[in-house]
Parts: C-alpha cells; structure tokens; sequence
C-alpha cells in the first residue's frame, strides 16, 4: 500500500516537471497563425487573403503551380521578403500569438526561431565544423569546445555524423548535394528553431537523398513546426499532415493531407492534385 | 544525305576561325608574358653583376653608398598605403555593392562611383603637385610621410574599392540568405561569410595598389622629398626615402657608381613586389580552402 502511494506520489511529480520542462507547454497551440494576409510586390498583388493556423509539432505541405504565391507566403513567415523592393504587407502573421513585426520583436530573433532550407545546398564557404556551428555562433549559444559537442549532435541528428567525422575540417563542398543538404539542415537545426520552413528542399537532389531528407523530417515532429513548399504532390502525400493549396495567389484549399488528395471539395486541387494542372 | 552534306559545308572554315582565335590568344599571352620577363631580366642581368650585400644595411650619401633607408621609405610607404588605402577602399567597396543598392542608397553609390572614377583618371605627377602644394606648402607639413601617404592613397583608392565592389557582388546570393535566414545580423554575415568568399578579388585590388604604392616616383618626388637617413617617427617635416628615387636620379647621373645603385634599387623593388604576391597568393590559398570552387 505505502510503495503504491509512493509510486504515485513519484509520477505526480514526474508529469509536473515534465509539463515544467516542456518549452512548449505554456505556448499556444498554434505556432504560427495568418490573420487575412494579403502580399504584394510593387503594384503586383501576390497573395490575398490567407487565414491559416500552423498547429505545433505538424508537417504542413505548400503546393500548387508556380507563381502561385506559395514561395512568397513562406518566405513571409521569417521575413525574407522584407528587404526585397517594393514588398508590402496587409494582414498579420503571428508567432506564438505575437504579429512578427510587432515593433518588440528582434528580427534575428524571429529568424532563430523560424529557421529554413534553401531550394539549393547552401553551405557556407567554411569547414564542415564551422558550417553546422555558424548560426550558433552568431547568437552566441555556444563557444570554444562545447561548439564541437553541438556539431557532433547535430551533425548525428541528420545521420550525416559517420560519413563526415573523419572529415570535420574539410571543405563542404566535397560532399555530395544531398548530403550538403543535410548538412545546411543540421546547421538550421543547431540554433534550436521552434519552425522550419523548407522551399521545395529536395527538388536539387537525387530520389535515395530526397528520402533520407523525407525521413529527418518526420523524426522532427513533433519537437518542431514544419512548413514544406513542394512540387513533388508524392513526398506531400508521404511527409504532410496538413496540405494547402495555392492558385493564382489564393489560398484555395487546405486541410488534412489525405483530405486534400482525395476528397478535395474544390475543382482546381482536384485537377491539381491528380495532374491534370501544372 | 544531301541534307548533311550541304548542311555542313564550312568545317574547314570553322576550324580555320578556331585555330586563328587561339594564335591570337597564344599572342596576347606573349604580348603580357613578354615584356614581364624582358624587365626582369633586364634588371637582374644588370644589377646581379655589381650586387653588393652591404645595400642592404648603409645609408645612401647622395647618389652613391646604400640603400637602406630607400628600402625602409619604402616599405613604410607601402605599410602605410596599406593600412589607410585599404581601409577607406574596403570600405568604400563595401557601401558601393552592399549599401548603395537599395532605393535610399542609390543616390550616395552614383556619387560615390563618379568621385571613384574620376580619382582613377587623374594623372598622378597632377596629384603629387595638389598634395605638394595644399599640403606640403599650403599647410607647412613639408616633405614628409603623411602628404605622401594621403596622395599615394587617393591614387589607389579607386583600385581597391572598384576591385572589393566587383568581387562582392560575385558572392553568391545562396551564402547571403543562408546567413540572413540563421538570423546572422548583415554586419555578421559581411565579415564571417560575403568578406571572405569575396577575398582573393580583395586582395588582388590591394596587391595592385602596394605594387602602385612601391612604384610611383612622380607624386612622391613633390611629397615626400628624400633624404640620406632612415624613416623616422615623425610623420611630419621629415623627408622619406623611396627606392624609385634612387632608380629615377641615379639612373640621370653621369657616374658609373650611380647606375650600379640605380640597377640595385630596381632589384630590390622587383624582389619586393615578387614577395608581396607570392605572401598574397599564400594567404588566400589558405583562406579559400573551404571555397567553393577549391575542390
């Protein structure tokens, strides 16, 4: 009887730390929400319109034809589109609850928090080493020998440690594109993102990488937000929980992947989505 | 059949338009390779004969005697140049590929390009005479090291920055969002990431303007006069010594003993600049091991 109530006592305490500890716990539910966002460039409307939640820890695909304004909508979320000319906004996006360009917000800040993938590998021209570590160095998170722990965790975390650890110091640009890949994503991963926007991250590689990517990316949920742009309808129907579909700068549709793919209410993702429209 | 050999009846003149392309290239090789040898040889061929160690440590008396405070001018001069010249022509590259694009900068980047221009178009014995005349006379500094150094500097100014603009904007754009996206601020990203992949262009610019800087003899014979002794601490009123000096009167001299000098100081530059380049060539061999191009 004594040891039940203790055991008891143990998981109570257990569960409270762990609600204590989870960084996510007092967050709201939806990491990122779009309030009636509307995207020009210049006089050029681009995107109208978008109310969308982000819930935390799902994978979100992006697809639709091309300038369809699914780029444009991701690279709004850690704003990259704020320096291009001609770049105007209506409407809001709000990370954990607050608008990103609420004057508060530190705009490295929101980009540690919102991390993302290119199209193209994009490793920097530094070690393999000082790659995965760069942004950690820029904020400061770490330095001197704990730099060397955070690439081998992180260099793990994307199944790229065995191939590289020999290698460390040397040019990242012997390794091959999927792997660069995987290695720009460890360097994302390194800052500790809450979002991870990915623009089309595997369209640059060959079918075997694209599936040790698509694999990563489940493994990450549901510790991080993934927003994913692609043109490949199969890797959204094999990563996505959540799918949206963009046409001709409307958000037409979105909801459940399998949703979506099969039971589209809309004419246009129905022909999208069985190729009938590129 | 008849398609194909009617279709390509000018093989040969393509190959004759090929094999001229390359003699022309061959030639414009020899036409730069050329002259490069001629000189060097010329000066070791004249200098090595007479070649006396002690140069290198007596002072010149007049137009005979060492070179030792010539090579010490001079290398201040280039220290000098270096540091003041690279500083504002980095600088100034930076702002002209960097900050004068946006919408608000462009204006300042258009100034800023026209002053660069105009700056690399002046004859440089016109610039020595301004400096000789503002700021050796207008000002009393007299012969000395900082009219030298600020002339020498204007001079070579536009070689940096057009040399750091050209070879920033070959950055690509993939390191620039990479670095934006990782929440790098744009100072952070500049010198951890755009500076250093835009290196060897940067270094080529100051190589070209220490080379400039070593061999001027015009501007400086109006600013910085010369003297028998070495470079001292004051930056003002004391005459420097250059090597061009020795290798411009020396060579005007009647005596047999001055051309001797003359030839040496000529060598002595030579060696100089040849370590100047092969330094450089180290330092960005080692700065680009992680390039993208070095394999």
């Amino acid at each position: 009887m004594e040891e039940v109530v203790r055991r008891d006592v143990d998981s109570n305490r257990i569960a409270s730390l762990l609600t204590e500890l989870d960084p996510d716990a007092n967050r709201p539910a939806n990491v990122i929400e779009t309030n009636g966002l509307n995207l020009h460039f210049g006089p050029k409307a681009i995107l109208n319109g978008v109310n969308m939640t982000f819930a935390r820890g799902t994978i979100t695909a992006l697809i639709g034809p091309t300038g369809s304004g699914k780029s444009t909508f991701l690279r709004t979320i850690n704003r990259m589109n704020d320096r291009v000319s001609g770049f105007r906004h209506e409407g809001d996006v709000l990370l954990d609850g607050q608008s990103i360009w609420a004057p508060s917000q530190d705009l490295l800040a929101i980009r540690r928090r919102v991390g993302m993938l290119f199209q193209r590998p994009n490793p920097f021209p530094m070690s393999i080493k000082d790659n995965v570590v760069a942004g950690v160095k820029a904020h400061g998170i770490a330095k001197g020998k704990q730099l060397d722990v955070v690439a081998e965790i992180r260099l793990r975390e994307v199944g790229l440690w065995d191939a590289v650890k020999d290698r460390l110091n040397e040019s990242p640009y012997r390794l091959s594109g999927g792997q660069q890949q995987l290695l720009c994503l460890a360097r994302a991963l390194a800052v500790g993102p809450e979002v991870l926007l990915l623009d089309e991250p595997t369209s640059a590689l060959d079918p075997l990488s694209t599936e040790s990517v698509e694999n990563l990316m489940r493994t990450l949920t549901p510790a991080l937000t993934l927003i994913v742009v692609t043109h490949n309808l199969g890797q959204a129907r094999r990563v996505s929980d959540n799918t949206m579909f963009f046409y001709e700068g409307r958000l037409v549709e979105h909801g459940p992947t399998s949703q979506v793919f099969e039971h589209a209410r809309e004419t246009d993702t129905a022909r999208y989505v069985n190729g009938l429209m590129g | 059949m008849s398609i194909i050999t009617t279709g390509y009846p000018k093989t040969g003149w393509r190959r004759a338009k090929a094999a001229g392309f390359r003699v022309f290239t061959w030639g414009s090789l020899l036409f730069v390779v050329g002259p490069a040898l001629w000189l060097i040889i010329g000066v070791v061929v004249r200098a090595v004969p007479n070649w006396r160690w002690n140069v290198l440590t007596t002072m010149s008396q007049g137009t005979s005697g060492g070179l030792a405070n010539a090579i010490v001018g001079t290398a201040v001069l280039m220290l000098g140049v270096l540091v003041i010249a690279g500083t504002v022509g980095v600088l100034t590259g930076i702002h002209l590929s960097e900050f004068a694009v946006s919408r608000r900068g462009r204006a300042s980047g258009a100034t800023m390009r026209i002053a660069v221009d105009v700056l690399s178009g002046f004859p440089s014995i016109v610039l020595g005479y301004v400096g000789y005349v503002a700021l050796c006379v207008g000002l009393h500094w007299g012969f000395s090291l900082l009219p030298a150094l600020i002339i020498l500097s204007m001079m070579v100014v536009p070689y940096i920055a057009k040399s750091t603009e050209s070879a920033l904007r070959q950055v690509p754009t993939n390191y620039r969002e990479g670095a934006e996206a990782l929440g790098m601020s744009t100072g952070y990203a500049l010198r951890k990431v755009v500076v250093k992949s835009a290196l060897p262009g940067i270094v080529t610019g100051l190589l070209i303007a220490l080379s400039i800087a070593g061999g001027e003899t015009a501007p400086l014979l109006y600013t910085a006069g010369v003297t028998n002794n070495l470079p001292t601490w004051s930056i003002l009123h004391h005459p420097i010594a250059y090597l061009t000096y020795y290798v411009w009167t020396d060579w005007n001299q009647p005596s047999a003993e001055a051309h001797i000098v003359s030839f040496d100081a000529s060598l002595i530059l030579v060696v100089m600049v040849l370590v100047l380049l092969i330094v450089a060539r180290v330092i960005v061999a080692r700065t680009q091991r992680h390039a993208e191009g070095a394999r």
